[in-house]
């Protein structure tokens, strides 16, 4: 099947619904149809058709007298599309059928353009604030156009605490978080427990939300949202950095040079080996062993240490630009890189045939965190979390970008559906990294780096690119639009979906096994809500707090 | 005079582990870190550990202050109290004011402390600490009643310095009693000393510190140097009931021996805790069940002189 017979088939079934498809490129369709039909097609597309959900977008496209934009974006993965449903809302209340009773994956994705853009999903099976704080003012919609950047809307509480479900009768609550030793970054679950035994759980995280959509589509530039992509997360900036460079390229039809596509692939994997060996260390910290978790850390040193050698920087490399990349990886570094793949895969072999022994470590990850096939597919659950459920994803086979059309590599998975797949599919995944770096230190060709970019974006275009971060999938959408700035950037992370799926692998199980469980879909909240400066005359250190910083900004 | 002297070398015993402990703790450190592939912190580190939170402010927290404050004194008096009965290299004469019953006792009413440190606290990490402490108290503390009695009852006597030298072997010339519950003992010591797998109350990445979440400053001290103590204490308890030879050499040679014999097995107990993954609840709870059912019979050999 491909593009072509899937709109057909959607055409027969749906006489009238569908307003137009577009196939655009290669892997990449849109189909707009009707608002009345929307909820019809999507379940059609994702259970009839076995599509796996991806994330939904909301846009305002009232200055252009198109009222809202909703689309959600599907995945076919066998057959290497990725398809938008696009849809429109009329401009005063908009309101679209909500799809999350029959895909619900799109849970989240809906609350999130309800929050931020004033969309309603109607008939959500849950239509309770996911992004915005609850001390946050009813109407005001922070990621409409004709709402400023930087507007601290009249009315909002600040200090006010999250409004939450009743816990089930017989259950104590235990709060897991914002804080806590196993969370690097702020996120809070309501634990509801009894005895040792976890029987259900509430979340509430984007405590540090920090717009950088919003920031992407009023501020920023084309060539400038890389470097606020990248800080999107703390471990796999490189994947997001990469991603929105492509999704652009992808909506205005520019090709990078074909040596950029091979570092970018390089980096890529620089990072996926630096996260999976945090990843492993972590998960072995978390179940007491701290030996590992030290050793992990050791063997992970040189790679940070080449990527700042190439890049500048042990973690955000600002690695690409629209149409190219930055950083040239010279002869001597291809060198050196090989010396630390080399190093790394001898050290790495080593971890794994102690870990697969390690009774202990079995003991502790069989059985805990369980996400069968099912889950998988009612969640969207992405990345190694699916993989180890016997779902063999994976955007760099699936949707190869980059190099990684001409590259041989395995994808890794396992079929225990839990902490201790998850932990297997990592592991050997760093050998599948390393093998893809040699071959593309092998196969790359002289020649430029950035590709001559002569015209300027047209405006009203739609990109789409899905990028394999070590977590899972990382998808990025783009509208292009005027003054050197997307209209509409929106960017869904793994552990979005990923998160989603944790409160039924939690469900029913020991208190002692929900930090494992957690950690293994290798969670990624965002971080940073202080700001440390130092006077570099007197060597001073300030440390502003959220409230001073604010003060600051506005100045 | 008598009396005078007797206290005075209880007391010498306390103040000397009190001296000792930190060092062995900083040594355990150094090897962890040795371990980890980590240069470590000088062995001197936990001295100063304790010295930094001795002098730091006392903060009042927790549901009830007052309980907090006094289960953190008894815990660290009792600690130095079985101390004082326990042979450290050289005899006390307070051992025979007391008989193993006593420092089983004691022994047991350190983790009592531990359970009001968490009720005091009265957080919920707090309260999940203090569950699952009880939970591992129940099945742990008869193993080691089982070992203290088989031993007193192949020498006939309940007194401390009788039983706590290698009484276990007494009975036969193949004392099989003795032989299971050395290995008991080895198998369940990490337990005892609260270190990886079975640090399960305190699991830091879990439940933050379970009872002592609430802890600071002076309080905290008290805590950790009353754990730094029982590892000496179960150490020295082990040492004196299944490796005694030696012990009993004359002064300096002896106690070389034997302090030598305690550091030999806390760098055992090191080892084990760096290369092991922290156990659940539930499965630590079924393999001390298993363990508790094999003392048993132990103890009923050593009844019927095996």
């Amino acid at each position: 099947m491909n593009a072509t017979e899937i709109i057909a088939e959607l055409k027969k079934s749906y006489d009238g619904a569908i307003r137009s498809a577009d196939i655009c490129g290669k892997g990449r369709f849109y189909i707009h149809v009707e608002p009345d039909s929307l909820k019809e097609v999507c379940q059609k597309i994702f259970r009839g058709l076995d599509a796996r959900f991806v994330t939904s977008i909301g846009a305002d496209e009232r200055q252009y007298g198109k009222g809202f934009l909703v689309a959600h974006n599907f995945a076919f993965d066998k057959l290497h599309l990725l398809c938008s449903v696009m849809t429109r809302a009329e401009s005063e209340a908009p309101f679209v059928q909500s799809i999350s009773d029959v895909v619900p994956a799109s849970n989240w994705a809906e609350r999130e353009f309800r929050d931020l853009v004033g969309i309603e999903p109607i008939g959500h099976v849950y239509p309770k604030r996911l992004v915005l704080p609850d001390g946050w003012p009813d109407g005001v919609y922070p990621l409409r156009k004709d709402y400023p950047w930087n507007k601290v809307p009249e009315g909002f509480d600040e200090n006010r605490g999250f409004d939450f479900d009743e816990p089930p009768k017989g259950c104590v609550v235990v709060p897991f978080g914002p804080f806590h030793p196993t969370l690097d970054e702020p996120a809070h679950f309501r634990l509801y427990v009894e005895g040792e035994m976890v029987r259900g759980c509430e979340y509430r995280g984007f405590m540090v939300h920090r717009g950088i959509e919003k920031l992407g589509d009023s501020v920023l530039t084309y060539n400038e949202i890389p470097m606020a992509a990248e800080r999107i997360c703390g471990i796999c900036g490189c994947v997001h950095n990469v991603a929105y460079a492509q999704a652009v390229e992808d909506a205005a039809g520019i090709k990078p040079p074909r040596r950029a596509e091979f570092i970018r692939t390089i980096m890529l994997e620089i990072e996926r080996l630096h996260s999976h060996l945090l990843w492993v260390g972590l998960a072995c910290h978390i179940s007491g062993f701290d030996t590992l978790f030290m050793q992990c850390f050791r063997i992970r040193e040189p790679i940070m240490w080449i990527a700042e050698k190439i890049s500048g920087n042990r973690k955000t490399y600002s690695l690409c630009v629209i149409g190219g990349v930055r950083w040239e990886i010279t002869d001597t570094l291809a060198d050196e890189l090989k010396a630390v793949i080399d190093e790394l895969e001898k050290s790495w072999r080593a971890v794994v045939s102690a870990v697969e022994k390690d009774k202990n470590i079995q003991k502790r990850t069989r059985d805990v965190g369980i996400a069968d096939k099912n889950l998988v597919k009612e969640m969207s659950l992405l990345g190694p979390v699916a993989r180890a459920s016997g779902v063999p994803i994976d955007a760099r086979k699936d949707h190869p970008y980059a190099a990684y059309a001409d590259l041989d590599f395995d994808v890794v998975t396992a079929e225990t559906c839990d902490v201790w797949g998850r932990l297997i599919v990592r592991m050997y995944e760093v050998f599948e990294s390393i093998k893809i770096i040699r071959q593309c230190l092998d196969k790359m060709e002289k020649g430029p780096i950035q590709a001559e970019i002569k015209e300027e974006i047209i405006p009203g275009r739609y990109g789409m690119s899905s990028v394999e971060a070590p977590r899972g999938e990382s998808h990025h959408f783009v509208i292009t639009g005027e003054n050197n700035r997307p209209r509409r950037w929106r960017v869904r992370a793994p552990t979005y979906q990923n998160l989603q799926g944790v409160p039924s692998m939690i469900k029913d199980r020991s208190l002692a096994d929900m930090t494992l469980a957690l950690a293994s879909i290798d969670p990624c909240f965002s971080c940073t809500d202080r700001l440390e400066a130092v006077d570099i005359n007197s060597g001073k250190i300030k440390t502003y707090t959220a409230k001073e910083l604010e003060q600051l900004l506005q100045k | 005079m008598e009396a005078l002297k007797i206290i005075i070398s209880g007391l010498l015993n306390a103040l000397f582990s009190m001296a000792i402990a930190p060092l062995i703790e900083g040594i355990m450190r150094k090897l962890t870190a040795r371990i980890q592939s980590r240069q470590g912190p000088p062995v001197f580190q936990p001295y100063y550990d304790l010295m930094k939170l001795f002098i730091k402010e006392d903060i009042e927290s927790g549901d009830y202050p007052l309980m907090q404050r006094a289960a953190a004194h008894l815990a660290f008096a009792s600690a130095l109290t079985v101390t004082a009965f326990l042979p450290l290299g050289f005899g006390t004469g307070f051992s025979k004011f007391g008989d193993v019953i006593v420092l089983i006792y004691l022994l047991t009413f350190c983790g009592v402390c531990a359970l009001l440190a968490g009720l005091a606290a009265g957080s919920t990490y707090s309260l999940l600490g203090i569950s699952r402490e009880m939970m591992m108290m129940i099945p742990l503390e008869p193993i080691l009643a089982v070992a203290l009695i088989a031993g007193a009852l192949n020498s006939k006597s309940f007194e401390i310095a009788t039983v706590l030298n290698g009484s276990v072997y007494n009975s036969t010339a193949f004392p099989v009693s003795a032989i299971i519950m050395l290995i008991i003992m080895l198998l369940s010591i990490q337990a005892f000393t609260q270190r990886v797998p079975f640090d399960i109350s305190e699991a830091e990445t879990e439940i933050m510190d379970g009872p002592l979440v609430e802890y600071s400053g002076p309080k905290l001290a008290l805590f950790r140097y009353s754990r730094m103590i029982r590892l000496v204490i179960y150490s020295a308890i082990f040492v004196h009931l299944f490796v005694p030879w030696g012990n009993n050499l004359i002064f300096p040679l002896g106690f070389l021996v034997f302090w030598a014999k305690v550091l030999l097995f806390t760098v055992i107990i090191t080892v084990i805790a760096a290369t092991h993954a922290r156990y659940r609840i539930d499965q630590a709870i079924k393999y001390f069940a298993i363990m508790l059912g094999v003392s048993f019979i132990a103890l009923l050999l050593a009844a019927i002189g095996y």
